[in-house]
């Protein structure tokens, strides 16, 4: 993962729950100030929404013509649509 | 964005509300083999008392047990609206379905009034209390193939539940109930191809495409299955009230839709199964695609019924379908269901309580031993095997059946407690 980057891309497509979960999980421990992470998935992650509010992000889901899911993760205090 | 109300972590339901339908259902299977293997001319016929015993251990005890508990845990998130009340129903329908089960199978071994009329009054109350604060939830749920589907199969269960106490009220009283064998009928298939059934394939929509990474179900098979089924049910149940020529045609078609209904969703879910990304082995899925297999099967055993009055009239026709529908289709669908549904559960309890940094707790694969998983899968296919033997030559094969069902209902239950174990030991709590 770049340390640079300001957008971690997960690519959870085709991954048995609660693996995409898991990799969201162990990439908010790693996140820096500033990063935001871009979950691509087959599904709506239901169950991921409310342990994302439980440790302070919010989620933006974008469903996508060929049925996936694009989230944007980022702290619950980031005004939508502004820096990030 | 999306549309779907979100839940707070608060209102999901503790780890505790669905896992104690889930731990006790395994005993209800285990008190079912032991009345196959103890008694073991309980199969010549499905009339026998053990044999109303036993389906009703199956179908209660186990499959109600578990679909019960699924419901309380999946409709919240499903219908995007809580459940009243929740812990508290989720804790009077479990201790009323164990001990009306447990009431009815003594009434039907025993013939005594006094415990039909006990096991009628709890398993009244129980499904009153459930159907009650579901149906304030699925009335305020976001719509869905998978809420209306649900609707359907809970309304069958409530019509199933009333047949059923107005049967078991003509047997424990004086009380003599008009259509006695059309009022059975309806029980029967309401029971397991509207209740179970529907509520297997609106399930499916979610977990299949969710757990097994398949693609998504056809959407006009989701759109329709439930409520042409629904309808052919309903037509089926009431042929009998119809005059003489009339109903054996009417019934007749109603049947071919059914099959037909059941032969498409079964075909449908190999299909996807087939095309899923990652083709790993998974005791889950086997146990799936054993359950689509089975109901395949039972079609097969219908349309030979069709063709042969001979086997149509026989003892074991009956009996045949019922192993391979109950023991074949619905507890293999639900045993691969529980080994996706209880892990995920422990993990997702376990992440949300411990706020865990990655690597401390278990992944779902940990939280099960997949050889234990594939024991029991093993057994259950034996068991299966062997029942349907049964069916037409009890003697040779209904007590290593039993056995072999024991068998396999000891292990479900103790794969299910070890996770439970697992849990508990990573510091996760039951509050």
């Amino acid at each position: 993962m770049d340390p640079q980057a300001k957008l971690i891309e997960i690519d959870a497509r085709g991954l048995e729950p609660p693996e995409p979960m898991e990799k969201v999980m162990q990439t908010l421990d790693l996140l820096h100030s500033g990063q935001h992470i871009r979950l691509l998935l087959h599904r709506e992650p239901f169950p991921l929404y409310p342990i994302l509010q439980s440790r302070g992000y919010r989620h933006d889901t974008m469903p996508q013509a060929d049925g996936s899911y694009v989230i944007l993760i980022r702290p619950a205090d980031t005004v939508p649509g502004m820096g990030g | 964005m999306s549309h779907q109300a979100s839940l707070s972590f608060e209102q999901a339901p503790p780890f505790a509300l669905p896992l104690r339908f889930f731990l006790t259902a395994p005993l209800f299977l285990l008190a079912a083999a032991i009345l196959i293997a103890l008694a073991p001319h309980t199969l010549a016929s499905r009339w026998t008392p053990q044999a109303l015993a036993l389906t009703h251990a199956l179908t209660l005890g186990f499959l109600a047990m578990v679909m019960l508990g699924a419901l309380m845990q999946m409709l919240p998130v499903v219908a995007g609206a809580t459940m009243p009340f929740s812990r508290a129903v989720g804790w009077i329908t479990h201790a009323l379905l164990a001990l009306g089960s447990t009431a009815l199978m003594a009434g039907f071994l025993t013939g005594d009034a006094l415990l039909y009329q006990v096991g009628m009054a709890l398993l009244a109350s129980a499904f009153l209390v459930f159907l009650l604060a579901a149906s304030s939830s699925l009335v305020r749920a976001v719509a869905s193939d998978t809420v209306s589907g649900m609707r359907l199969a809970m309304l069958c269960l409530a019509i199933t539940a009333a047949l059923g106490l107005a049967l078991a009220l003509s047997r424990s009283t004086g009380w003599v109930l008009a259509e006695t064998a059309a009022a059975i009928a309806a029980h029967a298939v309401l029971g397991l191809l509207g209740w179970v059934l529907l509520l297997v394939v609106s399930v499916a929509y979610q977990v299949v495409p969710m757990f097994q990474i398949t693609p998504p179900y056809p959407p006009r098979l989701a759109r329709w299955f439930a409520p042409v089924l629904f309808a052919l049910l309903v037509i089926l149940a009431l042929a009998p009230l119809l005059p003489q020529a009339a109903a054996s045609a009417v019934a007749l078609i109603a049947q071919v839709g059914l099959a037909a209904g059941i032969l498409a969703f079964a075909l449908v879910t190999l299909r996807l199964q087939s095309r899923r990304r990652r083709k790993l082995p998974d005791v889950s899925l086997d146990f799936w695609r054993l359950g689509m297999a089975s109901l395949i099967a039972s079609v097969a055993a219908w349309m030979l019924a069709r063709l042969s009055p001979a086997w149509a009239d026989s003892d074991a026709y009956p009996l045949l379908l019922g192993v391979l529908f109950i023991g074949g289709f619905a507890v293999s669908v639900v045993s691969g269901m529980l080994y996706k549904i209880v892990p995920f559960l422990a993990w997702f309890h376990l992440q949300a309580q411990l706020q865990a940094r990655a690597g401390s707790i278990p992944n779902m694969k940990e939280m099960i031993a997949q050889r234990w998983m594939r024991w029991h899968f093993r057994l259950h296919l034996l068991a299966c095997a062997l029942l349907g033997c049964a069916t037409i030559s009890p003697g040779l094969f209904a007590m290593p059946g039993g056995i072999a069902t024991g068998l396999s209902a000891m292990l479900l239950w103790l794969n299910l407690v070890t996770t439970t174990r697992r849990y508990v030991s990573h510091g996760g709590r039951f509050a």
